[in-house]
């Protein structure tokens, strides 16, 4: 079905239109003509995608910025295999693998392949690999190899993982980010050129620019039919929905809620296909500082109107309220209830309760991340709704950088409220030494036990309880207090079709796409 | 006389060279964070980030820090971005043929602009045409440059289609291209900057046509043209020199926010995200850079007054 898109050059269209009404007229009309099943751009092998933001580095082994892992694994970079959104697990670098019954040792067989620079995969790129993991400064990739007690390689095509004790985060891990295999000898490039085993290459990467990818020759699967991407980095969001309107963009597969009601006026969501998916979603949550007291904590959560959340970061983003840290497609994830919010909100209470014990003399300094819209627009709810309980409430505004030092690595955080969205991989608050009570650390004992025994579970059933223990311990303390889940969101140009949702962490996949 | 006024001149440029430099480098650092703690995201322990912060050098006492970047500054080093290794020459080297043409192009477009519209506006002061021209510059100048860049791309790019509303293609891709691509961010810098310029040089030629010495050319019988263009002009040229030097600092501002609006990785852009990373090394070495050639251009122009006008020589 071709699919005009009315936002293309409104003169060039009406010249297109003139012609075909002379050709129509002129021609008698044939089954052929009549039925023009292909995009005009069937033929092309080429996509062009817009980024918001420029990673500023590719090495994914030192940086976990969303910016890098949407483009560089599953792309160019492999793991070793692939976990699919219906659960079956595919092969990647490693065409198969055994798993003892204790689920301690695990046997990798490695593809017989090559990476993009000619080199072949060979088992000490593999265990080169997975130790440089292991070493990451980056929490959620060095977390993945924490159970790790020796990796071995026992022949050119077959590594052994033993583990000192079950673990799913291991196994996960292989699927992830922390799974990525690359060639030892092209290790140094890593920032800038990273090789990998993928579907595509990097050619070019330009800050501020674009990151070009071509279709890897050397690949060991089918070629993919595009051969050719180009991801262009306009962090000015209204540029980046001037490119897409004059149609010099084909997708735009993550976007921002402070874009949505321009992308509404314009006719975008309309024009353009929305995909909706929850891999590249991101909670949205307050953070209470730990060393407020816990009644105070709760009755701040008790200020959090959720359904407010909602209607302002835009409902047709699929958002949804929720008091479970996590994303919809956790198989522990629970949606907002009386039974999995312990503190619902209620203004009521929360007035009386201030009042009652005289909190409205205590200061509290609110973080505020100003520089990324997605969290200085929460910030705009959140205060007032404390402030009309009664809270006194102080917004202290930051950069990025700044926000980095103070409130992600202080010790203690230098704050007592904020707001922020992210990763919604729980186990980043694991923390069992309150000596290093922390942003990224939790730091209860027995939330850290709740994860400890589902990452040694050993099947699914038991992975799941635990995970929802874990849940119910993190939202009774009020430190950590979930207030909506937002999918993510893309345009895409309603010829392109194949959009797969990501199986390696975030990234988003170039190979299964294709004009039709 | 003459080269006591350029070794003063020097010893100047050099002297503010030198508080510009600190300046730079401490107020990097005042800002806080770390380029660690920027590339290991939220989630990195403080353990992470000081490994990394140590691998890159940022422990280091600042004095150290500062004198290392410094000598090798002065020795043609300007150092190494930390996130991927990449020499800051090479990046600046790679950003300019974006920037250069960009500025110099607005600059020219610029003056191509305001000195016959401010001529013309000032000649005709008090007629209609005149006050029109004075209050279309009095419109540009109200115009913020990123909204002109947003109406051009809207107008050009989306409705007409018939250039591309960002973007950058290389030089040796296609020139074709490149220029492309310029064209409206040049526009647009250009028409905002003109628009402060024509004022400026309006009241200039205002100032000299009212002089006894266009007056004393009018009496030789020279038309009011002839007499503007051969005496008034010249003499009006050195408030607008003046004028000029100034602008050029602005031109850089402008281009930060033109880079960003058309998406172009400029020298600009580049020394934004860069800020916003906290790449020490990155931003000193190139705002030094943009510095230098500021402070070169107006040590220029401050030269070439000595040398036009004695009566600055021994003032200065």
């Amino acid at each position: 079905m071709y699919h005009r898109i009315q936002l293309r050059r409104r003169r060039k269209s009406t010249a297109l239109a003139a012609a075909a009404m002379a050709i129509a007229v002129a021609l008698p009309a044939t089954p052929a003509l009549a039925e023009v099943a292909d995009s005009p751009r069937a033929d092309d092998a080429a996509i062009v995608l817009a980024a918001r933001q420029d990673p500023g580095t590719l090495d994914y082994v030192k940086s976990n910025l969303t910016a890098l892992r949407l483009w560089v694994p599953g792309n160019v970079m492999e793991p070793l295999v692939y976990f699919n959104a219906d659960g079956t697990v595919s092969p990647g670098v490693a065409e198969s693998w055994e798993i003892s019954d204790d689920r301690q040792t695990y046997t990798f067989t490695i593809r017989q392949a090559n990476f993009s620079d000619g080199s072949p995969i060979t088992a000490e790129d593999v265990i080169y690999s997975l130790e440089a993991m292991s070493q990451s400064p980056v929490v959620s990739n060095a977390a993945a190899h924490h159970a790790v007690e020796d990796i071995e390689k026992l022949d050119d095509r077959t590594v052994r993982v033993t583990l000192s004790r079950p673990s799913q985060n291991f196994w996960r891990g292989m699927g992830d980010v922390a799974g990525l295999i690359q060639p030892q000898a092209a290790a140094d490039q890593i920032a800038t050129k990273p090789i990998g085993s993928g579907p595509y290459r990097i050619t070019e990467y330009v800050s501020n620019s674009h990151i070009a990818f071509e279709a890897n020759p050397e690949y060991w699967g089918e070629q993919p039919e595009i051969t050719s991407v180009t991801v262009r980095i306009i962090t000015d969001g209204t540029a980046g929905l001037n490119a897409i309107e004059a149609g010099e963009i084909d997708a735009s597969p993550v976007n921002t809620v402070d874009l949505w009601e321009q992308i509404v006026n314009r006719g975008l969501d309309e024009a353009y296909r929305l995909v909706t998916f929850p891999q590249a979603g991101e909670p949205t949550y307050a953070v209470v500082n730990s060393n407020v007291d816990h009644e105070i904590r709760k009755t701040i959560a008790m200020t959090l109107d959720r359904q407010a959340f909602n209607d302002a970061f835009g409902a047709p983003w699929g958002v949804e309220n929720t008091c479970t840290f996590g994303l919809p497609h956790y198989p522990w994830y629970e949606p907002a209830s009386e039974e999995s919010c312990p503190y619902p909100y209620d203004m009521e209470q929360a007035m009386t309760r201030i009042a009652e014990n005289g909190w409205g003399d205590i200061p509290l300094e609110y973080a505020s991340l100003s520089d990324v819209p997605d969290l200085s627009l929460p910030a705009d709810l959140m205060i007032p709704l404390m402030q009309a309980a009664g809270f006194t409430v102080e917004r202290n505004a930051m950069d990025l950088a700044r926000y980095s030092q103070l409130i992600f690595q202080g010790r203690p955080p230098q704050f007592d409220v904020t707001i922020m969205a992210g990763p919604g991989e729980p186990t980043q608050w694991a923390c069992s030494d309150p000596q290093n009570g922390g942003w990224s650390t939790y730091c209860s004992a027995e939330y850290t036990e709740a994860l400890a025994a589902a990452d040694q579970a050993l099947s699914q059933e038991e992975y799941v309880k635990h995970m929802k223990e874990a849940s119910a311990i993190l939202r009774e303390d009020a430190v950590i207090i979930p207030i909506i889940a937002k999918a993510g969101v893309g345009l895409y140009h309603p010829d392109l079709v194949g959009f797969i949702e990501p199986r390696v962490g975030v990234a988003i996949e170039f190979a299964p796409m294709s004009w039709q | 006389m003459l080269l006591h006024y350029v070794l003063r001149r020097l010893a100047f440029f050099i002297g503010a060279m030198f508080i510009a430099s600190v300046l730079i480098f401490v107020l990097i650092r005042a800002a806080g964070g770390n380029v660690a703690a920027v590339v290991l995201g939220r989630d990195a322990s403080p353990e992470a980030i000081n490994a990394l912060a140590t691998e890159y050098g940022l422990d280091r006492p600042w004095a150290v820090q500062y004198l290392d970047w410094i000598t090798g500054m002065m020795g043609g080093d300007l150092g190494q971005s930390f996130r991927t290794g990449e020499s800051v020459a090479d990046l600046v080297v790679s950003r300019l043929p974006i920037s250069v043409p960009l500025a110099g192009a607005g600059l020219v477009l610029a003056i191509l602009i305001a000195i016959p519209a401010g001529t013309y506006a000032a000649r005709n002061a008090g007629r209609s045409s005149g006050t029109l021209i004075a209050l279309i510059s009095q419109i540009g100048i109200a115009v913020p440059v990123f909204w002109a860049g947003v109406l051009l791309s809207l107008l050009f790019g989306v409705q007409l289609g018939w250039l591309p509303t960002g973007g950058w293609t290389p030089w040796n891709v296609s020139v074709l291209g490149a220029i492309q691509s310029l064209v409206l961010p040049v526009l647009a810098l250009g028409l905002v900057m003109a628009a402060s310029l024509s004022r400026y040089v309006r009241t200039a030629v205002l100032d000299v046509m009212n002089q006894d010495y266009v007056r004393t050319a009018r009496a030789t019988g020279m038309s009011q043209t002839r007499a503007l263009l051969t005496v008034g002009l010249p003499n009006a040229a050195l408030p607008i020199v003046t004028f000029l030097g100034l602008l050029i600092a602005e031109l850089i501002g402008g281009t930060v926010i033109i880079e960003t609006v058309f998406s172009l990785p400029g020298l600009s852009r580049m020394i934004l995200s860069n800020v916003a990373a906290r790449e020490v090394i990155v931003v000193q070495s190139t705002v030094m850079l943009i510095i230098v050639f500021v402070m070169f251009v107006n040590l220029v122009v401050d030269l070439l007054y000595g040398l036009l006008d004695p009566r600055i020589r021994v003032a200065g």
